[in-house]
């Protein structure tokens, strides 16, 4: 069946968490398939065998057995085995197992808005700097981040380019500056509404780099496209190509990114403070 | 009624527009759903031109868009929401409940009218400004809604139209109210004598939940659309969380509300919404396939049972919709376990429906042939629905196109497919004629396909993670990438399914004067409705009220030579 | 770069009184701040579309001081008249050209797309009605009209959000904004007193800069300079 799903389209896995997920997807379908298999054959035959034409009598009885309420019964044990073993266990450690703040974790945010992705990375003191809609300018400040409070110094702001290092937990939070988003990466089965006014956590953990992933790629039909982060939720009319781009670095990668953006962030840091200044 | 004897002298105004008949109310239902049907359908085409083919110039409508032709995504987003406006609310329900609910409860439980005939008429003409106020939209200076069918704040907020669609559902959701009154009282009070409530067709059983579920869970959603239409013109905030920042600027609102709070009303109605929608659907393919197995339903109580439990339980699964909103393991836990025990009376009820077929003598005339399509459809609709149940799986199926396949497998060639079959069968006893048969069956099998290949590819999509409300189709998306030629398939087959639509307009007119004239009962059917002349007598339906003797489902009784009894037949006649 | 308005051909000489220029020169003094690179990898369109770093236009100075992108208009001027032709502003290279825009009540204000990308163009105008549609690759061309005269505002794009641009809607054709060279003219004004005002957007609303002139036969020359704000 994970086969066949694969076939069809569910794309490749790279993430921890996400083998048990396409598992329940997998078991689903297997339920679904026997059912609908089992219904359709029995219809089939029931259209065939008692066609007017060939059965000018109808039984006032029909099917005395109840053997159908044993089968519903046993739908609703698998139901309840899919519910209790696998879907309840997986959502609560996805609610349940977020790393702490500075447990060694990954930690960024992620402020959405209409139609880009905004990364907030804490720098190397792991302290986010304040951030206050006062202060947002889209241009040159765009979540309104303020410099001069404590730790945000050396935090880096991207848009639209999420850099993360490979076989880390990644904890991201999300939230949005103006409507609800949602927070999709295909391949990593992780897909989260960015809500304004609440910050929720998502974490994961990436098994390849994006260059291995390029590889697994070659001669399929995304033969030499990247991963993206795809917004699933209607935000606006931009909402079809509010597209992010992923990027999972090894960990050399990744330090060297960091790297470029240090001196980024010293090249086009504020020199002057034109904002507060006295006149 | 009490005027029955002054009925010749109506006015034409008083007789066919202003009517207090719950048949013709029933027929204004019909006429104006079914042309709300054809123009959300065109919407849609119009749609699958975009998405087939990215930023060419629409034909034939081109002209109305303005730009080149070209459906610009803010136009785009206007007819999906507007799409799903208009068939949900002015559409499948004023046709499931408007349509057939007046029109053939009344007549099925031997009543001459719905209990308050103004009430009814009330109802039609409400449901007919909100129908006006939602065209007018397009023609407003700021356009129709485009914030989705569900209105999700702070967008809805925030984005043009979208005032002219909350007044549109505030007139909307009181016709449903005035008209879900109506129907519990009337099944209530008005039974014929001996009419008890296990001997009632289990259409009118679907129509009786159906209207517990409207009266009882649109109440919040007026609430809310009566909030958020507050948020948007008087400058409150219930949905609206502090700081936020629109397009660079602060807006400059109060702040302090919820934008979940929208979802938790809202869902508390369009779960059970999503249950209308298919109840009046199962009841008219019971009627239907007891009629055409020539046999009683099989499992009737267990029916009636599994139907009032799951509407019920339809008021307990909303949050299903919200998985991702950071919902908690505990809340998540609770509305997965309700969303799968559910999901049992469904498959019990789709069960006793292919098991009435075992032992039957089956005809497959056109009204037939749409409530055994129903049967696999729904089950398609109905089975996909599961793992999006299961919060885990839903992680990943979440607002894709999987989630589009789902539920229009379980509202189109599901619900529309039964609403079809009911007005092939029903039809009759409404006009005294037969709809063609042929032209019926070159409806039918079009259809049939031509859905098929509409929204099977979707669930393709949806797997490859697809997001739904996508202006290009996912033409930008590399996960995308894998299924994209399904688009065009998809569109043609729609525009095809647009046109296997014809033969069933032609139908309708062609066989009002042409068609092959009948007496009450054609179908050779047991049920009350058609002891009652056709078309019924004005404002009294029948020649006397009847009396019932029996259960609702008595064909081929052994040792009887017809292979019906009317309910109307004395036990030892 | 357009430096002048289109408007300044319209206007009439025709009147019984006089019609003088202006001209001038923008200069700033002081330290400038730090040039801003802009980075477009949010959009590899954007990005393609450059093949030098880009830079931030707010704040356009030049090694001797020339203050480009400043609007400098009169303020208590009139006129009747509204140019048939229309202004344009491009999004080009996703950037909007130009930076700095006025226009007069009326007149309309043609949008271009000379990009490959679908652009969200979004005006803010306080007094006038709000605009805000999409602009995908294969719509090259839209108009917009603003009726009443209102001070600057933001035009910006939704989908970059880089993408910052100035409009003014006047009631008079007697504006124009600096070019690269810190140079403005205004021609063919009515002779009588008027108020001048400069604005850039760095120095933002309360730093408006105005002198008095008087118009008469002659060009009259008229510099403004903008100097560096001091720390308390």
């Amino acid at each position: 069946m994970a086969e066949i799903l694969h076939y069809l389209g569910l794309p490749i896995n790279m993430s921890v968490d996400g083998p048990a997920i396409d598992e329940v997807i997998v078991l689903t379908h297997w339920l679904m398939l026997v059912l609908f298999v089992g219904w359709g054959a029995f219809f089939i035959i029931s259209l065939v065998k008692f066609r007017s034409s060939k059965n000018a009598n109808a039984d006032y009885d029909g099917v005395k057995s109840h053997i159908s309420s044993v089968l519903e019964v046993v739908i609703a044990v698998i139901e309840i085995v899919l519910l209790v073993g696998f879907a309840m266990p997986i959502w609560a450690s996805r609610i349940s197992d977020v790393p702490e703040a500075n447990s060694g974790a990954f930690h960024a945010r992620i402020i959405a808005q209409q139609f880009a992705w905004n990364f907030h990375y804490p720098g190397d003191d792991g302290i986010f700097g304040q951030t206050s809609p006062n202060l947002v300018d889209e241009m040159e400040n765009p979540i309104g981040l303020n410099r001069s409070s404590e730790g945000a110094a050396d935090d880096i702001v991207t848009l639209n380019q999420l850099h993360i290092p490979v076989n880390t937990r990644i904890r991201l939070d999300l939230t949005s500056k103006d409507v609800i988003h949602s927070f999709s990466l295909p391949e990593l089965r992780v897909k989260q509404d960015a809500i304004p006014g609440m910050k929720i956590p998502v974490h994961f953990e990436a098994t390849m780099t994006s260059e291995e992933f390029l590889a697994e790629m070659v001669g399929t039909s995304r033969e030499g496209k990247g991963l993206e982060i795809a917004c699933a939720q209607l935000c606006g009319l931009g909402h079809y190509r509010m597209r992010g781009f992923l990027t999972v670095h090894d960990d050399e990668g990744y330090q060297a990114w960091l790297e470029e953006e240090k001196l980024y962030l010293e090249e086009n840091s504020d020199d002057d403070d034109w904002g507060d200044d006295d006149w | 009624m009490d005027n029955n004897h002054h009925h010749q002298e109506e006015s034409f105004w008083r007789k066919y527009i202003f009517s207090v008949d719950h048949k013709i109310i029933g027929l204004q239902y019909g006429v104006t759903s079914l042309l709300f049907l054809l123009f959300g359908f065109c919407l849609m085409m119009v749609m699958r031109w975009q998405l087939a083919y990215p930023e060419e110039a629409v034909p034939i409508v081109g002209k109305l868009l303005g730009d080149g032709g070209i459906l610009l995504p803010e136009i785009y987003n206007s007819l999906g929401a507007m799409h799903g406006t208009i068939m949900i609310f002015l559409g499948i329900v004023p046709l499931a409940v408007g349509a057939f609910g007046n029109y053939f409860v009344p007549l099925q439980i031997g009543a001459p009218d719905m209990a308050f005939p103004k009430l009814n008429m009330a109802s039609y003409w409400s449901y007919f400004i909100g129908g006006v106020i939602m065209i007018a939209s397009f023609f407003s200076p700021e356009g129709a809604a485009r914030s989705g069918w569900t209105s999700y704040p702070p967008l809805a907020d925030i984005e043009t139209g979208q005032t002219m669609w909350l007044i549109g559902m505030v007139f909307l959701i009181t016709s449903s109210l005035l008209g879900s009154i109506n129907i519990i009282t009337t099944v209530v009070q008005l039974r014929a004598p001996g009419l008890t409530w296990m001997r009632l067709p289990f259409f009118v059983w679907s129509q009786f939940i159906t209207a517990f579920l409207l009266v009882m869970a649109f109440p919040p959603l007026e609430a809310a659309a009566v909030l958020q239409l507050m948020d948007r013109v008087v400058g409150t905030s219930f949905f609206l969380p502090s700081g936020l920042v629109v397009s660079g600027e602060v807006l400059n609102v109060s702040g302090g509300g919820s934008p979940l709070l929208w979802q938790h009303l809202f869902w508390f109605l369009a779960h059970p919404e999503v249950y209308v929608l298919i109840l009046p659907g199962m009841g008219i393919v019971a009627e239907v396939l007891a009629n055409n197995s020539r046999k009683p339903l099989w499992g009737y109580k267990s029916l009636v049972y599994s139907i009032t439990f799951l509407g019920f339980m339809s008021f307990i699964v909303w949050a299903h919709h919200m998985f991702i909103t950071g919902m908690g393991s505990t809340m998540s836990s609770f509305f997965q376990t309700t969303t799968m025990i559910i999901s049992i009376p469904s498959i019990i009820i789709l069960s006793a429906f292919f098991i009435t077929l075992w032992g039957g003598s089956i005809r497959f005339n056109t009204p037939m042939l749409f409530a055994l399509a129903f049967l696999p459809m729904f089950g398609i609709g109905g089975l996909t629905g599961l793992p999006l149940g299961f919060a885990a799986a839903d992680i990943h199926l979440h607002d894709t196109y999987y989630v589009i396949a789902h539920f229009h497998y379980v509202v189109a060639p599901g619900t529309i497919f039964a609403m079809f079959a009911g007005i092939y069968y029903w039809y009759p006893k409404m006009t005294g004629r037969k709809m063609s048969d042929l032209l019926g069956k070159l409806h039918f099998w079009p259809s049939l396909i031509f859905m098929n290949g509409v929204f099977m590819p979707m669930f393709i999509q949806g797997l490859a993670g697809v997001s739904r409300r996508l202006w290009d189709g996912g033409l930008q998306y590399a996960h995308a990438s894998g299924t994209l030629q399904w688009n065009e398939f998809m569109s043609i087959s729609a525009w095809l399914l647009g046109l296997a639509q014809i033969p069933f307009i032609i139908n309708i007119f062609y066989s009002m004067k042409n068609g092959e004239k009948v007496d009450r009962n054609p179908w050779g059917s047991t049920t009350l409705e058609w002891v009652a002349p056709s078309p019924p007598l004005p404002h009294v339906n029948f020649d006397s009220i009847p009396e019932v003797h029996r259960d609702p489902y008595e064909y081929s009784i052994p040792g009887r030579k017809r292979d019906f009894t009317p309910q109307t037949e004395p036990k030892k006649g | 770069m357009r430096i002048f308005n289109s408007a300044l051909v319209i206007i009439g000489l025709a009147s019984s009184s006089f019609a003088g220029d202006l001209t001038g020169t923008v200069t700033y003094d002081g330290k400038a701040p730090k040039k801003k690179m802009l980075r477009m990898d949010s959009d590899p369109i954007c990005g393609a579309a450059h093949k030098d770093a880009v830079y931030t236009e707010s704040f356009i100075v030049d090694e001797n001081g020339n203050f480009a992108n400043v609007f400098v208009y009169l303020k208590n001027a009139k006129s009747d008249s509204v140019p048939s032709e229309a202004a344009v502003i491009d999004q080009n290279g996703c950037m909007y050209s130009p930076h700095v825009l006025g226009v007069q009540a009326g007149q309309e204000l043609k949008i271009l797309n000379s990009d490959q990308t679908m652009h969200n163009i979004h005006g803010l105008p306080k007094v006038n009605k709000q605009f805000n549609f999409g602009m995908p690759k294969t719509v090259k061309e839209k108009t917009v009209t603003f009726k009443k005269p209102e001070d600057v505002f933001v035009v910006k794009c939704d989908v970059h959000p880089w993408m910052k641009s100035y409009v003014q809607v006047f009631d008079h054709p007697y504006f124009a904004v600096t070019g690269l060279d810190g140079k403005f003219t205004i021609s063919g004004i009515p002779d009588g007193e008027y108020e001048v005002v400069a604005w850039q957007e760095k120095f933002g609303s309360k730093r408006i800069m105005t002198q008095s002139v008087s118009i008469g036969k002659d060009t009259q020359t008229l510099n403004f300079t903008f100097s560096r704000p001091k720390k308390k």
